[in-house]
């Protein structure tokens, strides 16, 4: 009892942990750090202790002490309340879905099995898709409570695109589900052991249009129409300052981290190595005792799958940084004209093969 | 000549910049249209430039820092061409006396009104300026001062370093602040020679 409680508490201390204090607070130095390189700039460099700039990396804690110490400011006539909770809303779903995010496998370590999941749900990725959907909600509401034209016009831009493309987000993962035959995130990260097994290769077409959905999800370039600054100023949160507007930001920045993580566990191969199954992991890893080698082989596979939602984050920031914004109508288009049939012709070949197989 | 170098825009060399071709129609092809493959092509080419630009941070090529050109201003500084017109600063003789015999040429032409002199003769017959005042707060760099002298007496500089002041008193430079010795620029009267014909008639 009091072991299933610890190992629950460090579960979600470790997941809490790697996505506030790891990702959180680097992604905004990669997106700047990454962007210059790409466009042969040096970008951020200056902030320094002592002198030593560490590459810019003392640039996140000089943003937070700023954003901290910033005045808190609520525009008049704004409702206060949803003001104040739409931030919340954003950034809780991008940390929640983590939960059924699996890190790792199962393991016998000491006679007690440990599952590497904070949540094994049934219904793994139908709760990612309730969350996702909620954070809806936050964009919404600060568009609507700030009071300000451009703020609106940012939240109903959001509003619109985000529903178009959670339906073709949906049926995209269809074709995954029909595959692998289980709505565990568990069991089809357990599933993808051998490396032509993985879902790109099942999958080909449904992992470019949930790719796609998902950054469109997500309200990055070049789905960032709600907050596009040459149109609207900074859309939904232009009226937001000091902490509320860094958790706007944070949850940009987690919601990729939680992309990458699902991307990875439905496409990528969870944290199996290419090539390298576990058994041969174990074997290699013999030499420090049962258990020794058990604890080593969990430590490689959180490496392989945390590596695996680097590359991806690295993969999303490139696309950011490389195709210009679309238009609202093009948007609208690509959305419900040429996601959604795709979607729905991609459904109905994977439930002929299955069918037929 | 010591100011002549072979000087590249960017990082690519001169006899490489070639226009490049434009395509003016803009109906997109097919194989545009299917964007997937045009996209990989943009990712293609920013990535290239980010490993390009990693690699040229961790193992920088020789003789630079990183391959980014870009210069971090404080710590580095760019070598100054000889043509680069600084503050304009008058000519120091050897024996410490200004060049300088106060013709008036230069208060005459400056466009911007910033220079006063007020001329005095020495026991030697020799004119020299009593005072030579010159406005930093007015003046437009444009070097016309330079080019009227007959004498040598006033060139540009290559200083541009804490010319700003808060203080708009501080800029007004008396003859002593503006005097600098000839050796310090000889590469600039060599060159003023150069593009003015004066080495026709000076000494």
């Amino acid at each position: 009892m009091i072991a299933d409680l610890i190992e629950a508490i460090a579960k979600i201390l470790f997941v809490f942990g790697v996505n506030m204090g790891f990702f959180a607070p680097i992604l905004g130095w990669v997106e700047r750090k990454q962007s210059a390189v790409m466009q042969d700039r040096v970008g951020a460099n200056r902030a320094d202790i002592f002198g030593f700039t560490l590459i810019g990396l003392l640039h996140p804690l000089s943003d937070t002490i700023k954003l901290i110490t910033k005045e808190d400011f609520i525009p008049a006539g704004a409702n206060k309340l949803f003001h104040t909770l739409a931030p919340f809303i954003s950034l809780t779903p991008a940390l929640i879905t983590f939960a059924v995010v699996p890190f790792g496998g199962q393991y016998e370590i000491f006679g007690r099995r440990i599952n590497l999941v904070v949540a094994d749900l049934d219904v793994g990725i139908l709760f990612v898709f309730a969350f996702a959907s909620l954070a809806t909600y936050g964009t919404v509401l600060a568009g609507w409570s700030s009071n300000n034209n451009w703020s609106f016009l940012g939240g109903l831009r959001a509003a619109a695109q985000m529903l178009s493309y959670e339906v073709a987000m949906g049926l995209s993962i269809i074709g995954i589900i029909m595959v692998y035959g289980s709505l565990k995130l568990t069991e089809i990260g357990a599933m993808q052991t051998d490396f032509f097994k993985w879902g790109i290769f099942l999958q080909p077409i449904g992992f470019i249009l949930f790719l796609t959905c998902a950054i469109a999800e997500n309200k990055r370039a070049p789905f960032d129409i709600p907050e596009a600054e040459t149109e609207i100023v900074a859309g939904y949160f232009t009226e937001y300052s000091s902490m509320k507007f860094i958790m706007f930001w944070m949850g940009e920045f987690l919601e990729m981290v939680t992309i990458s993580g699902i991307i990875t566990t439905l496409f990528l191969g969870a944290w199996h190595l290419p090539f390298i199954s576990d058994e041969r992991l174990l074997s290699l890893f013999g030499f420090a005792g049962p258990n020794g080698s058990i604890i080593m082989l969990m430590m490689a596979n959180i490496a392989t799958f945390f590596g695996k939602i680097i590359f991806m984050i690295w993969f999303q920031m490139t696309i950011r940084w490389t195709l210009p914004r679309f238009r609202y109508d093009q948007i609208m288009k690509l959305g419900w004209k040429i996601m959604l049939p795709i979607s729905l012709i991609n459904i109905f070949i994977t439930g002929l093969v299955v069918l037929l197989k | 000549m010591s100011y002549k170098s072979n000087y590249i825009v960017g990082s690519i060399p001169l006899d490489k910049l070639k226009p490049k071709k434009v395509r003016k129609n803009i109906e997109l092809t097919l194989w545009e249209r299917l964007y997937i493959p045009e996209i990989v092509r943009g990712m293609y080419i920013t990535t290239r430039h980010f490993i390009i630009n990693m690699i040229g941070f961790v193992f920088p090529p020789e003789g630079k820092k990183r391959k980014i050109f870009t210069v971090y201003y404080p710590e580095e500084k760019l070598t100054i061409h000889v043509a680069y017109r600084g503050r304009p600063v008058l000519v120091q003789r050897e024996d410490g006396k200004e060049k300088c015999v106060a013709c008036g040429l230069c208060e005459r032409i400056c466009p911007a009104l910033a220079i006063s002199i007020v001329g005095g003769e020495r026991e030697n017959k020799e004119r020299y300026p009593v005072t030579y005042t010159l406005d930093m707060s007015r003046c437009v760099y444009c070097g016309l001062c330079e080019e009227v002298c007959p004498h040598e007496a006033i060139v540009m500089s290559d200083e541009y370093i804490g010319l700003a002041e808060y203080d708009r008193k501080n800029m007004i430079y008396p003859k002593e602040k503006l005097l600098v010795p000839v050796a310090r620029l000889k590469n600039r009267i060599e060159y003023v020679r150069e593009i003015y014909g004066k080495a026709n008639y000076m000494d």
